[in-house]
């Protein structure tokens, strides 16, 4: 484990830098108890890796794997990296490198140095593979331990981590996928997806809305706003819908039910619909609870538009039993 | 405008974003009465524009995104109602503006790539560093898969009807 690689520049470094990073390694897995974040496979990058993150810290940007080769490909960036590095540990470490030693400071000033001088040569080929592996991994504990600086790194590179986990919860189809850039990639298209969807729903609404009259839906939907919030304290229930429909229909003094009455007058009367609607909630799973709910306001809302309903509680039903598919798929 | 304070129980969000998006498509449709003359591009724009507001109102302040799409439906109303040739003036430094911080983001890292997508697709993240932009996104995420859900669930009842 011989850690004074420090005079070769080109030719073997690559080797040198890989008996530094195994050493190191080992050191690693002697100190390190809890923390499984490292990647063995990207000995290689380990050093640049360092190097990386520093960039990150001033202009506030992670670069995912994409970036990482970007950065080894500019040679300035790791200069300026590398001095920085350099500055915050200890004058004594460079001197300490060029004896043998096993610990952490030295092995990564050196591979700092050997990175500096291979980085822009020989080490982008190997990099090019490390990058494909995974997500950014937690640099050794024990190199950054004493530097405030890759402390700070390492916990903003596990926020990230932690919120690129959420965001695979959240897009479908991202369990398999596992490197950020592809990540990336999966949340960027979904965005855009979504965003095309709400353009195209739009642009049918509009379609027909001329059909339909909102008048009164302003007060409507303001008293509607009560209501649930009141009903959806136990909205865990099964037959929740049908409280809320209950709740509607029973409450003497509400304005609701008075202008249907009076709008609807004769052809439809509320009461029989509503049973009718909501014997069809009771047989509804509890997930789509919301869904019969909006069913029922956009149903009283169109029922001011269009004069004459006919009364087709089977047609509704129908409808809703459509809907419900859908929303299941 | 916006009710209660929403719980994270899904049920509870699609139907605050129910009640709002009716909302403003009442508005929409009080305001400007003429919908049959309108084209249908520009109907379906203010459907859009309601669909957006309606996501930035349930959620309020709370969210960068929400306070960016709220200042550009306010500075919007804010024009139409000047209807001026400020219209024009306010636009240019604006752009400008713009122009300059994204390009210092790209150049510097050599990044040309999905952050900066992801920054033009996000409302209100432009200045923002990773964490939050991440953070950003999973919130808009959750919130368009939402609204989505409630204007088919629209779409499919009127048209059934």
């Amino acid at each position: 484990m011989n850690i004074s690689g420090n005079t070769t520049v080109t030719g073997g470094t690559d080797v040198s830098v890989f008996e530094r990073q195994q050493a190191r390694i080992k050191w690693q897995q002697q100190q390190q108890q809890e923390q499984s974040f490292y990647n063995v496979n990207d000995n290689q990058f380990m050093g640049l890796v360092e190097i990386k993150p520093d960039p990150g810290l001033q202009y506030g940007w992670p670069d995912f794997s994409d970036g990482c080769q970007d950065q080894l490909i500019s040679p300035l960036m790791v200069d300026h990296n590398v001095k920085k590095r350099k500055t915050h540990e200890d004058q004594k470490q460079k001197v300490v490198l060029k004896e043998n030693g096993v610990k952490d400071k030295k092995s990564k000033g050196s591979s700092d140095e050997q990175s500096v001088e291979t980085s822009s040569k020989d080490q982008k080929p190997k990099v090019v593979d490390a990058p494909k592996q995974d997500y950014i991994h937690v640099r050794a504990r024990r190199g950054q331990a004493t530097d405030s600086h890759s402390l700070a790194e390492r916990v903003r590179r596990e926020k990230i981590s932690e919120r690129m986990k959420y965001l695979q919860d959240l897009v479908p189809g991202c369990n398999k996928i596992t490197g950020k850039a592809g990540m990336l990639d999966e949340i960027i298209n979904y965005v855009q997806s979504l965003q095309k969807q709400v353009e195209f729903l739009s642009m049918k609404l509009a379609t027909l809305q001329p059909r339909l009259d909102f008048d009164i839906d302003n007060l409507i939907m303001k008293e509607m706003f009560e209501v649930p919030t009141v009903a959806y304290s136990c909205d865990q229930a099964a037959n929740s819908t049908y409280f809320q429909v209950n709740s509607i229909l029973e409450m003497g003094n509400n304005p609701i039910e008075a202008m249907l009455r009076r709008s609807n007058g004769g052809p439809v009367s509320f009461n029989p619909e509503t049973f009718v609607v909501s014997s069809c909630f009771n047989q509804m799973q509890p997930g789509v609870t919301w869904d019969a709910d909006l069913q029922n306001l956009y149903r009283m809302e169109i029922q001011q538009g269009s004069s004459p309903i006919p009364f087709q509680p089977h047609k509704f039903t129908g409808s809703y039993g459509g809907s419900n598919l859908k929303m299941e798929l | 405008m916006s009710p209660q304070p929403s719980s994270t129980n899904p049920n509870s969000l699609k139907i605050q974003l129910a009640y709002q998006f009716l909302h403003n498509l009442n508005n929409l449709n009080s305001k400007r009465s003429n919908l049959a003359t309108t084209h249908i591009r520009q109907r379906s724009n203010r459907v859009k524009i309601a669909a957006y507001a309606s996501m930035a109102y349930v959620v309020g302040s709370r969210r960068a995104w929400s306070r960016a799409i709220l200042r550009t439906i306010r500075n919007r109303r804010m024009l139409a109602r000047n209807k001026r040739v400020d219209h024009k003036i306010t636009h240019r430094p604006r752009s400008a503006k713009r122009r300059n911080p994204k390009r210092d983001y790209v150049d510097p890292n050599g990044n040309s790539g999905q952050e900066v997508k992801l920054r033009k697709l996000v409302p209100g993240v432009e200045k923002m560093d990773a964490c939050g932009l991440l953070d950003e996104t999973a919130d808009y995420i959750k919130y368009l898969k939402t609204q989505v859900e409630v204007m088919k669930n629209l779409v499919d009842l009127y048209s059934t009807i």
